[in-house]
């Protein structure tokens, strides 16, 4: 059992299932939606046995799998976790069993090719969080747009060709740039340390120097910023999010929002510490004007979708200064803040569903008084609604806690700043909440808003995982610390007057620093020379 | 001095004669199959003969033709492409009546290509395009009672003549510049002297440009391409999309990266901004395009311009990136061509988009074929056409050429808005009334070339390693003494 590369299954399983999907006839349904949900089962599975065997106390890479690709081009198959990102492969793989479970058992108009894209959205999600080469990551990256593009762009409503090609322009943009940053990435280090690689956990720790390294480390973050997204590149959020089908909404805020700060965590901070510390404020900057931004067009928002979206916005923001405080205990928050954040919008976005769906209204504020006649609902879309706003004994609260209270050490104006956020949270979550569920009643049959079991099935257990983390955040927290360590010390020793207690990581340089040349030393071999030309004689 | 190293285009060029007369003589039936049979048999021996003397430098015909490795690759890709031609025509209805000529003149044309790229002097190399040209220009008008394909033989014929003519001006102003036609000794020239900035050799190397940016429609000498690719017969279009492309790069390799690499500096840039013209063009263009065939003739344009991306470089890195990605772009784009063949029999106009609406749902193997070739055109990971891309850019990475890897990397993405249109329309597109209603049963040999394409696509790109090598060691070869 333990031999298994169960990181490359995670990834392989719902990548074969969603190919043999698409080749489904559209009318056999019934077998598509029994390879779907039981391959969205066995992923699931395969991710679990991924975090029963991650040592919690690991720093480093684990259970690695490498193999090789094209071994001259420095391309290979390599796939880890970390106490980062072995979380995000957990929350994506329940997230889009419970996904896939309301598609295959909810709605029987979406076919087989519906499934089929999901499963493919879901494996180059944990390919993303898993890949250990930059290249692979790119891969991913890309990979994972293509299956979204045709579930908004095939099932979408609305304007949905155009809001999905700005979708796709946007992020293509980003990545085109990330694209030559990586390139440029492996040949600048080659050029530092004599070898050719991609490999991420290998970059780390290559002397750049800080001109090199604030270059690369805008190149990535550009396409990290489009994809969280962080104000003011959000301009393909407000149309992705609302042509989408629900269901592919709830799934791009709650998954795939944290690859944007994911690549932050993975590759800005810890790769190109000088980078990230010269854009340290601009970023925090632009993520305390998301907090409030996206706070305040929330609570104007008409749809209950859009409310929930920009929403998110707000909440991605502080984990973006969470990360860009290279603070210890802020970036464990910001890990257990994904995940809490992943759970609460998915919650969040099932009640939407729910509400949108037997009422027919989309429209805030087209709902009302609907408490009455649907209790169980309503108390159910309470307890979200709290974990939304971070109320204290929430999941939520102690994540945000956590980041608050990290980010406050390191600069407590931004802490400051950043807690208006959360009281704007409390008006428009409860503006949503008091208008659909009291009041007169408006726009709907409350007895057919009413839970069904099927809908239980779906939100008790987010509510579950929402009361777990609430009472035991420990259970994630506990498991990053080392990581979040390791990631962050790049970053904090390159910070000029960063607290020296608070450094618990360290760094090995790459090439070290004995075998770089003191001034006066002879000139140094020079770095490998061109292929030269022989004559042909 | 032997005749034996030229033994492939010798093979060819017999095999092309017996066709001829197979499609003359005997009855009736014999004169329909005969001559693809002999054909085909012709271009298998041609591919064992160069797995078999698969090695250094032989000479032929006092150095007029050499067969390296560079050369045996080359012949390979050549041969298979032909072959895949022969099979695409197998219900062809402009070949039926015709099956010798057809077969004759794709073998032909093959046989010219044959000796662009064993070139040893100015005057095999000028012959061999020539030899290879005047077959696709009766090829291009073997419809002759539909005045498409009459046109688009006509375009060719006299775009393409003033190609080659530009060309021989270019070889002939390299040859007065240096006084020799063997390229070798061309070579050893520019070794000894100082040729910087010799107007005579910029000249020749503007011209020769010129020439063979034609052949290889290459932006801005591609206006003829849209035009000629739907007017041909299809399977001609799909020959001379893979086949005649190879050649031209054969002989951008061997003149540029394999003779005037001493003079990289004067002629980079002339090759660059051809490069990122054609990738610009050819993206852009085809973004609008609404019939299948113009615009896999403009994806060919950008194609050709990530293609000389890998000539630019001007190195061993960047002809052994054009040389897998030829290997992967034959594979990508036989495979594309499966689908307008396989549809174009089925519907009248069946090289519309529109026609395609659905045909993926009610076609499912057809549908993965061509969604494998699409992806990897537009240079999806992991196939085939990813890791070209990502050689051929790492080569101009490595040049300090890489504004240039920018703009084909930009133009990849360009090229998704495209390739994922022809996806949607087969997947998800509403086939309406007329649309995959009317189905006939497969031509189970042209299913068999596509399917072949498709898994190339994908096995090129998972086992890269060995084809990497090989293709590394053919560009060796351009150096080689």
């Amino acid at each position: 059992m333990s031999d298994m590369p169960w990181v490359t299954i995670s990834i392989l399983l719902p990548l074969a299932a969603g190919a043999l999907l698409l080749l489904f006839p559209a009318r056999s349904s019934g077998m598509a939606r029994g390879i779907a949900l039981a391959a969205a089962l066995a992923t699931f599975v395969s991710t679990d046995v991924v975090v029963h065997q991650f040592a919690r106390d690991g720093a480093g890479p684990q259970l690695i799998d490498r193999q090789d690709w094209v071994s001259s081009l420095g391309l290979e198959w390599l796939v880890w976790v970390d106490g980062i990102s072995v979380w995000l492969l957990l929350l994506t793989s329940a997230l889009f069993l419970l996904a896939i479970g309301v598609a295959a058992l909810r709605a029987p108009d979406r076919g087989p090719a519906f499934l089929g894209l999901l499963l493919l959205a879901e494996a180059g999600l944990i390919g993303l969080f898993s890949a250990g080469n930059l290249v692979l990551f790119y891969v991913f990256w890309e990979a994972m747009l293509i299956p979204f593009y045709f579930l908004i762009g095939t099932w979408g409503e609305g304007d949905r060709l155009r809001n999905t090609t700005r979708f796709v322009i946007y992020t293509m943009v980003g990545s085109l740039v990330m694209l030559v940053g990586i390139v440029a990435t492996a040949y600048t280090a080659k050029q530092t340390t004599g070898q050719f690689t991609f490999d991420i956990d290998a970059l780390r720790g290559v002397a750049f120097t800080r001109t090199e390294s604030i270059w690369l480390f805008a190149a990535f973050a550009l396409a990290f910023a489009i994809k969280l997204p962080l104000w003011p590149f959000h301009g393909w959020m407000p149309g992705a999010y609302g042509s989408a089908p629900i269901l592919v909404t709830g799934l791009l805020a709650a998954v795939m929002s944290k690859a944007g700060v994911y690549g932050f965590l993975r590759i800005g901070v810890p790769l190109f510490p000088e980078g990230a510390e010269t854009f340290k404020y601009p970023i925090i900057l632009l993520a305390l004007t998301g907090i409030i931004y996206g706070s305040l067009v929330a609570w104007r928002q008409t749809t209950m979708r859009m409310v929930v979206a920009y929403s998110s916005l707000a909440h991605l923001g502080f984990i973006a200064l969470a990360i860009m405080s290279f603070d210890n205990q802020a970036g464990q928050g910001a890990v257990l803040q994904m995940v809490n954040h992943g759970i609460v919008v998915a919650a969040a976005f099932v009640i939407v569903g729910i509400l949108s769906s037997r009422t027919g209204h989309e429209e805030v504020d087209d709902i009302g008084g609907l408490a009455n006649g649907a209790p169980w609902l309503a108390g159910l879309f309470l307890v979200v609604t709290m974990a939304s706003l971070a109320i204290p004994g929430s999941n939520a609260f102690a994540g945000e806690f956590f980041i608050l209270s990290g980010v406050f050490r390191q600069d407590w104006w931004v802490a400051t700043i950043a807690s208006i956020g959360i009281v704007y949270a409390a008006v428009y979550m409860l503006r949503l909440y008091q208008s659909s569920m009291n009041g007169p009643l408006r726009g709907g049959e409350p007895r057919k808003v009413e839970l069904t079991w099927a809908d239980a099935a779906v939100l008790v257990p987010l509510i579950g995982a929402m009361a777990v983390l609430a009472l035991w955040p420990a259970a994630i927290i506990g498991g990053t610390t080392r990581t979040v360590e390791r990631t962050m010390a790049p970053a904090q020793l390159a910070t000029p007057g960063f607290p020296q207690d608070l450094i618990k990581g360290s760094v090995t340089r790459n090439p070290p620093a004995e075998a770089l040349p003191l001034p006066g030393d002879p000139d140094p071999a020079v770095p490998e020379v061109q292929q030269s030309q022989e004559p042909t004689p | 001095m032997s005749l034996g190293a030229a033994l492939n285009p010798i093979i060819v060029a017999a095999t092309a004669c017996l066709a001829l007369l197979a499609g003359l003589i005997g009855p009736r039936t014999f004169r329909r199959v005969g001559p693809t049979w002999i054909g085909l048999a012709g271009l298998v021996a041609s591919v064992v003969v160069s797995v078999l003397w698969w090695g250094n430098r032989v000479e032929a015909l006092d150095g007029a033709y050499r067969a390296d490795q560079f050369t045996h690759l080359f012949n390979i890709i050549f041969a298979v492409c032909a072959a895949a031609a022969l099979i695409y025509g197998i219900r062809e209805s402009a070949a039926v009546d015709r099956r010798g000529e057809f077969v004759t003149l794709v073998l032909s044309s093959t046989a010219g290509m044959m000796l662009v790229a064993g070139a040893g002097d100015l005057i095999t190399l000028f012959l061999g395009i020539e030899i290879l040209s005047v077959a696709l220009y009766v090829l291009c008008a073997l419809e002759v009672w539909r005045e498409r394909s009459l046109e688009a033989g006509l375009k060719y014929l006299i775009v393409g003549a003033v190609g080659s003519s530009i060309f021989l001006y270019g070889l002939a102003l390299l040859f007065g510049a240096t006084g020799t036609v063997n390229l070798t000794e061309i070579g050893d020239k520019l070794m000894v002297a100082s040729f910087t900035d010799e107007p005579l050799l910029l000249a020749a190397s503007a011209l020769i440009i010129v020439g063979l940016g034609f052949k290889a429609s290459a932006a801005p000498f591609h206006m003829w391409t849209p035009d000629v690719y739907e007017g041909a017969p299809t399977s001609v279009t799909a020959f001379m999309a893979t086949a005649t492309k190879a050649a031209a790069f054969a002989a951008f390799l061997r003149i540029y990266a394999g003779v005037l690499f001493d003079m990289v500096g004067e002629w980079q840039l002339a090759i660059a901004v051809v490069a990122a013209a054609s990738v610009i063009v050819g993206n852009l263009a085809a973004l609008v395009q609404t019939n299948l065939k113009r615009l896999l003739a403009f994806s060919s344009v950008a194609q050709a311009g990530y293609l000389l991306i890998g000539v630019a470089a001007g190195t061993i890195q960047g002809g052994e990136a054009v040389l897998y990605y030829l290997m992967a772009y034959a594979a990508m784009t036989l495979a594309a061509f499966s689908l307008v063949i396989i549809r174009e029999r089925e519907v009248e106009d069946g090289d519309e988009l529109s026609a395609l609406a659905g045909y993926g749902r009610a076609r499912p193997v057809v549908g993965v074929i061509a969604t494998l070739a699409m992806l990897s055109l537009a240079g999806f990971p992991p196939l085939a056409g990813f890791i070209g891309k990502f050689m051929l850019f790492g080569a101009a990475v490595e040049q300090d050429l890489t504004w240039l890897a920018v703009i084909g990397a930009v133009g990849s993405v360009v090229s998704l808005g495209y390739y994922l249109r022809v996806l949607r329309v087969m997947w998800f597109g509403d086939p309406g009334t007329q649309g995959p209603s009317r189905l006939l049963p497969m031509p189970a040999p042209v299913l068999g070339i596509g399917a072949l394409g498709a898994v190339a696509v994908v096995a090129f790109g998972i086992a890269a390693s060995p084809l990497v090598d090989v293709a590394r060691e053919a560009a060796t070869a351009l150096l080689a003494g």
